[in-house]
């Protein structure tokens, strides 16, 4: 399938993306390792702030949290959004467009508007601000991102195989199951990364839904840039990005007959 | 419903110096405010006071001629709760504070932190409860009482470390009496410089008009702090609501725009660090912990004066453990306690006998420092009149 | 209960019955994920709506009373100024992320078994914390920063280059933050292509531009757009790359909504202000979506 050959210039320019992608990561990574409070020059090498995460409980606790709140938020907002991207390309329903076009707002409006609102919300209907307020404001902000990704698979996909399923008599619910999910994966599996990440990476929604004790990462990242952010959050973060770039290449080794991502041609 | 919306415009008019205290007070006890309500309010707004004349200097911070009324009984509380949540500035507390309260009194605490004052203004006023103690700057405290969601203090009787407290902080004026805050830890916003590379100390506002030093400068990222040097330059109040003077102000932050690398607040140590910086308007305890890392870095008060600040603890009215806070106030206005908590933040104790236990004494200003220094005040109705100025200046 | 087939036929019901009923079907599709956004976003936004035609509270919040003075504020030279530079800010960060989005999403699904890897690689950065690693961002931009110090060592430059606190700078930061906007959605129709179309077209000789222009690029518009829309309209509302890259030196109307709730007390025209930007992209989408419906036909019945 490769035999496609691509151009020079266009692999040097995607070179370069992902350079420019991982160049502040790297610079991030390094000074987790740098002997300065502050992230200016090499002064050293240390381990010091991986030893500082032990004693650093809210950075600990923030995490934590996050890992729930981003998991939780991108399930929940992922199965809503394929759902609704589901109607909006296959079914013509009166308010379609309305509903389509309302899906743009959420992405539109200030955040700093929708976590104030949110918090008004919370408050009046007596919902006590935790981390189950946090996952709920995620997922109000998540679907819409998932809808838009999902959509623009769906648009125009095959639907052949689908059909022939039917005709040899598989049911809707078993064609769905077994062909649209499939052949949707890719689409899936884009939305669900940007929800996640979307989540993981919330300050100011989140800083308004929170309580007393739900603090996540990004919220005690942000209340440190006062005082300063200490390389520990450099040195948190390195965990983050090691730990999940070994899970994913776990993942990929296990799965080889079928990959993270779904490979059909 | 309407009688509390009417006397809260009268408070208004009042604060903001379009109505005179007599009238406020009767305006307000024939609308059916209490009289204990009516001189909390008085006591809450004393900072909001019409700007000084443009000649007379501004008024010192500190005690303030004897207008605040006998204090209102303080209330009981009942006993000692079990929990205690508190809600503060990231990194402002010593490490071991905490852990060391929660061991000799038994109470468990629940810590966490914020990043503005306004992030935590807006979830007190929209009814988030559950925050005992909340630790607003200066001003933002004259606000919260304003909205009635302050707890008035019961310092006679639960708090009788409060005698340690220095006279200099004692009776602010954006919290007169000491109704409603225990003063946590002060400072001063000043410049911060690289004498290396500048070798005359920038003792003027105006040194951000100097072309000589264009891209090496700073100001921070806040309308209070940039709007209130260009204020204090002309020899105006840092609280002026005078139009013509907030214009002038405007023209001479607008100058110093062009020759200003960045607005940008606290991050602009690393940069003084590294030598990208030379002159930044900064706090004082900021430019001492970057000082730790470049020994080259000074600071200093500009001779036309700036701003002095106190952040203090607060009780808000829905908390649900008020016994406990008033216990965890005054367990850190024992010296030793308030030493260890100030040695850890680079800020100045308002606890006088912790002062011998600094590492780095953060000396009180001296009669001459005073005078030059200001408190910020609630801007009130004025707040949008600087917001314009301000969008001005960065869309200039 | 004691019928093993009662599952299935229950099942087989509930399937006919939906058969039958295609719009209570797709109701049933819409409904979770429209109620969550009806009861979570949508009330909440509609009170912040009733908020920017009231009384501004002196304190923060809101007073009784009906005003439009807070749109009227707003259409103010000062703001529209303000706006039109958040539209062109947006809409030249939307272009550059297409030109470095479209070839990266391409060659992300002509990956092989490097595709899972390139694909996460796009979105790894993302799971830092903004603000270290704008802090990172900093720190290879300054005057004395790695980029610098690196071509002033190699002689490339006698000075070093201003970037950090530019124009410059708050665009690389804009791109940055939203490149995996585009990337993700045009990798994910792409990705449906059909290669064998691509090989009939090789096979009956089209160059492989034309192969492009007339098989690839139709096909994935569906995800072009999409990734445009997804830049565009949270780069309107972006503001803490300005502050902290621009050196808070630009306003865009993100500034100004953020300012008004917090340090300009004034939640009506903040809400005002983002009611505005609100209407002008709701509106802008319901033409698109007229557009694109009457150019083809819904998907299917």
């Amino acid at each position: 399938m490769n035999h496609l050959k691509l151009p020079y210039w266009i692999m040097a320019l995607v070179t370069g993306v992902y350079l420019f992608l991982h160049l502040p990561i790297i610079a991030l990574i390094a000074f987790s390792f740098n002997d300065s409070k502050f992230s200016t020059e090499w002064t050293g090498f240390t381990l010091h702030w991986y030893e500082r995460l032990l004693e650093r409980q809210d950075i600990l606790d923030g995490l934590k949290s996050s890992i729930i709140v981003g998991l939780s938020a991108t399930v929940i907002s992922t199965v809503l959004g394929t759902l609704m991207a589901l109607a909006l390309a296959r079914h013509v329903f009166r308010g379609r467009r309305l509903v389509e076009a309302f899906l743009y707002v959420p992405i539109v409006t200030p955040e700093i508007v929708v976590g104030i609102s949110l918090l008004i919300l919370f408050v009046a209907m007596g919902v006590p601000l935790g981390l189950h307020s946090v996952v709920i404001a995620h997922v109000a902000f998540n679907v819409s991102f998932v809808v838009v990704v999902v959509l623009a698979r769906l648009q125009g996909m095959d639907r052949n195989l689908e059909e022939a399923a039917m005709i040899l008599g598989a049911d809707e619910l078993t064609t769905f199951w077994r062909i649209t999910v499939p052949q949707l994966w890719p689409g899936i599996i884009s939305g669900a990364m940007l929800a996640f990440t979307m989540s993981f990476d919330d300050y100011v929604i989140t800083s308004f839904v929170t309580g007393t004790g739900s603090s996540t990462l990004p919220v005690v990242v942000y209340t440190m840039v006062r005082k300063n952010i200490e390389p520990s959050i450099n040195a948190i973060s390195t965990v983050v990005l090691v730990a999940t770039t070994v899970l994913v290449i776990v993942a990929e080794r296990l799965g080889r007959d079928k990959p993270l991502v779904a490979d059909k041609d | 419903m309407s009688n509390e919306k009417q006397l809260r415009n009268a408070f208004l008019d009042y604060a903001t110096g379009r109505m005179g205290r007599r009238d406020f007070i009767r305006g307000a006890l024939a609308m059916g405010a209490s009289v204990t309500a009516v001189a909390t309010m008085l006591q809450a707004c004393g900072d909001s006071a019409p700007p000084p004349a443009a000649e007379t200097p501004p008024p010192p911070p500190g005690p303030m001629p004897a207008t605040a009324p006998a204090a209102p009984p303080e209330p009981e509380l009942g006993e000692k709760e079990g929990e205690l949540h508190i809600y503060n500035w990231s990194d402002y507390i010593a490490e071991d504070t905490v852990a060391n309260f929660e061991k000799e009194s038994g109470i468990k605490v629940v810590y966490d932190t914020y990043e503005s004052n306004e992030e935590m203004v807006a979830k007190l006023q929209v009814g988030a409860g559950g925050y005992d103690i909340v630790v607003p700057t200066g001003y933002i405290v004259t606000v919260l009482a304003a909205m009635d969601l302050l707890q008035p203090l019961s310092k006679g009787r639960y708090i009788p470390n409060w005698g340690n407290v220095a006279g200099l902080f004692k009776d602010p004026v954006f919290d007169k009496g000491n109704l409603f805050g225990v003063p946590w830890q002060w400072g001063t916003t000043g410049i911060a410089w690289r004498k290396d590379k500048v070798p005359t100390p920038p003792d003027s506002w105006g040194v951000f008009l100097d072309p000589a030093l264009k891209n090496k400068m700073t100001m921070m990222d806040d309308m209070r702090d940039v709007i209130g040097a260009w204020l204090r330059y002309r020899g105006k109040s840092l609280n002026s609501t005078v139009d013509a003077e907030l214009q002038a102000a405007k023209a001479d932050a607008i100058a110093a725009k062009g020759n200003l690398k960045a607005f940008i607040s606290a991050p602009v140590k690393g940069q003084l660090v590294s030598g990208d910086v030379w002159i930044a308007q900064l706090w004082n305890g900021d430019t001492m912990q970057a000082k730790a890392e470049q020994a080259e870095i000074e600071y200093l008060v500009p001779k036309e004066g700036s701003t002095i600040w106190t952040d203090s603890l607060v009780i808000p009215k829905s908390a649900p453990h008020k016994r406990a806070a008033h216990e965890f106030m005054n367990y850190i206005l024992r010296p030793e306690v308030a030493a260890s908590i100030s040695n850890f933040t680079g800020y100045g104790t308002p606890v006088e006998p912790a002062m011998a236990m600094l590492a780095q004494p953060v000396p009180y200003p001296s009669g001459e420092e005073l005078s030059r220094l200001e408190y910020q005040g609630d801007l009130a109705r004025a707040t949008e009149l600087w917001d314009q100025i301000w969008t001005e200046i960065k869309a200039s | 209960m004691s019928d093993p087939q009662a599952p299935v036929k229950l099942r087989q019901r509930i399937l006919n019955w939906f058969h039958h009923h295609p719009q209570a079907k797709a109701w049933s599709l819409v409904l979770p994920g429209g109620l969550w956004l009806l009861v979570f976003f949508l009330a909440p936004v509609l009170v912040m709506f009733s908020y920017s035609l009231k009384e501004r509270g002196i304190y923060g919040g809101v007073e009784d009373g009906f005003t439009v003075e807070h749109y009227l504020r707003f259409m103010d030279r000062l703001y529209l100024k303000i706006l039109w530079r958040t539209v062109v800010d947006a809409t030249v960060c939307t272009a550059i992320c297409l030109l470095l989005g479209y070839p990266t999403a391409y060659v992300i699904t002509r990956g092989g078994r490097l595709k899972g890897l390139l694909l996460f690689l796009v979105i790894l950065p993302f799971w830092t914390s903004f603000l270290v690693r704008t802090f990172a961002m900093i720190f290879l931009m300054r005057d004395t920063g790695f980029i610098n110090t690196l071509l002033l060592k190699l002689g490339l430059v006698t000075e070093p280059i201003v970037m950090l606190y530019t124009p410059f700078a708050v665009m690389t930061g804009l791109v940055y933050g939203f490149l995996p906007f585009m990337v993700l959605p045009i990798y994910s129709s792409l990705e449906k292509l059909d290669h064998s179309l691509l090989e009939a077209a090789e096979v009956l000789g089209a160059r492989s531009t034309r192969r492009f222009l007339r098989v690839t690029l139709p096909l994935s518009m569906p995800g072009v757009v999409a990734g445009c829309l997804l830049v565009f309209i949270p780069a309107l509302g972006s503001f803490l790359t300005s502050d902290l890259l621009g050196g808070a030196k630009e306003i865009l109307v993100g500034n100004v909504v953020q300012a008004q709730f917090t340090s300009a007390r004034n939640w009506p025209f903040g809400s005002a202000a983002s009611f505005v930007l609100m209407a002008l992209v709701l509106g802008a989408v319901m033409i698109y979506l007229r557009v694109r419906d009457g150019a083809e036909q819904p998907a299917e019945r």
